[in-house]
């Protein structure tokens, strides 16, 4: 009686035994924790409130499963962040609305008016370079609070998630020159509230 | 599109320090907040997952519909197939008229008899009258 010795290869993960629904959902997963943490911060700036920056990330994150998550993996950051500034966009425009009216109806009592809440801390310590860690931060996050929103989202999109200026001009729904120009405005003002504190 | 603005291609140096500080802020979330995170990515996510479930329910129903489908089918064509077949089928029980009815269509004689059968119920009637 003779043996038959089968020989066999060992398991290798085949991408094509994989489920594909699931890798495809996992991988959307993966892709919004990688974000969230920026884009909670970057609304957080926008909006100066940690609630509403929770509230329109997830809303950002609704939007973005809904219309965009069938678009190849590689389109996805700047598509993430289109919606987001699309929310920020809304959340300004509602909020603008909101302080008009209020206005209508307070504009007699002038000493509800806090314009020393809108104006820059006077008390930040100084220079980015100069600071120490967190003094740095809390003068980065003083400074880029002040600025407005769309010279903001040039800032935050070109200098912190890397865009070049066609991506970020995409994101943003609006020209490279537009872009251009607010990202000079805002590195210009940046420098000129961190000199400042100093 | 415009392209025309500032040179802004070149970032000052000072950036690369608020892009480190930016992250470490994005790092230092507080653990209720990345919960919060968590929970917002999970209901963002939820519809897509309730999509591909419903997906299995679907194809049930629609292989159970195409089952029936094939088998209503199948039983209108067995039903109207049967009568055709049904002295074949008579046939092959062992009939013994409807097996020399077979033989008598296949055999050249018995065609010509077949063709002369008045004479024939003739001639069997004058026997029984010349025996009765």
């Amino acid at each position: 009686m003779t043996h038959t010795i089968v020989m066999r290869a060992p398991a290798i993960w085949n991408p094509a035994r994989v489920d594909v629904e699931s890798t495809a959902e996992r991988t959307l997963d993966q892709f919004l924790k990688s974000v969230e943490r920026r884009a909670l911060r970057m609304a957080e700036l926008a909006t100066g409130n940690r609630d509403e920056a929770l509230d329109l990330v997830q809303d950002a994150m609704f939007g973005f499963a809904r219309h965009y998550a069938a678009k190849p993996a590689a389109d996805w950051a700047p598509l993430f962040y289109r919606v987001l500034d699309s929310r920020l966009n809304d959340w300004h425009r509602r909020r603008h609305v909101r302080s008009r009216w209020l206005a209508v109806w307070t504009r007699n009592d002038d000493d509800e008016h806090d314009e020393i809440a809108q104006a820059p801390d006077t008390n930040d310590p100084g220079p980015l370079l100069r600071l120490a860690g967190s003094e740095a931060a809390h003068a980065l996050d003083a400074a880029l609070g002040n600025l407005p929103l769309r010279q903001r989202q040039a800032f935050l999109l070109r200098v912190w998630e890397g865009f070049d200026v066609a991506a970020t001009a995409s994101t943003m729904r609006c020209s490279e020159g537009s872009v251009k120009t607010h990202l000079s405005r805002a590195l210009a003002a940046l420098r000129r509230a961190l000199e400042d504190h100093a | 599109m415009k392209t025309d603005g500032p040179d802004t291609s070149r970032l000052p140096d000072w950036t690369e320090r608020a892009k480190s500080l930016l992250d470490e802020s994005a790092q230092a979330l507080d653990a209720a907040t990345l919960s919060r995170l968590n929970r917002a990515r999970q209901a963002a996510l939820a519809p897509r997952r309730r999509a591909a479930w419903l997906f299995l329910p679907a194809g049930l129903a629609g292989a159970c519909a195409l089952l029936l489908a094939v088998g209503v089918w199948h039983g209108r064509r067995a039903l109207t197939t049967t009568p055709a077949q049904a002295p074949v089928a008579a046939s092959a029980n062992g009939n013994a008229v409807n097996a020399g009815d077979l033989d008598m269509i296949a055999s050249g004689d018995d065609m010509e008899m077949m063709q002369d059968v008045d004479f024939y119920a003739w001639l069997d009637a004058q026997d029984q009258d010349n025996n009765g």
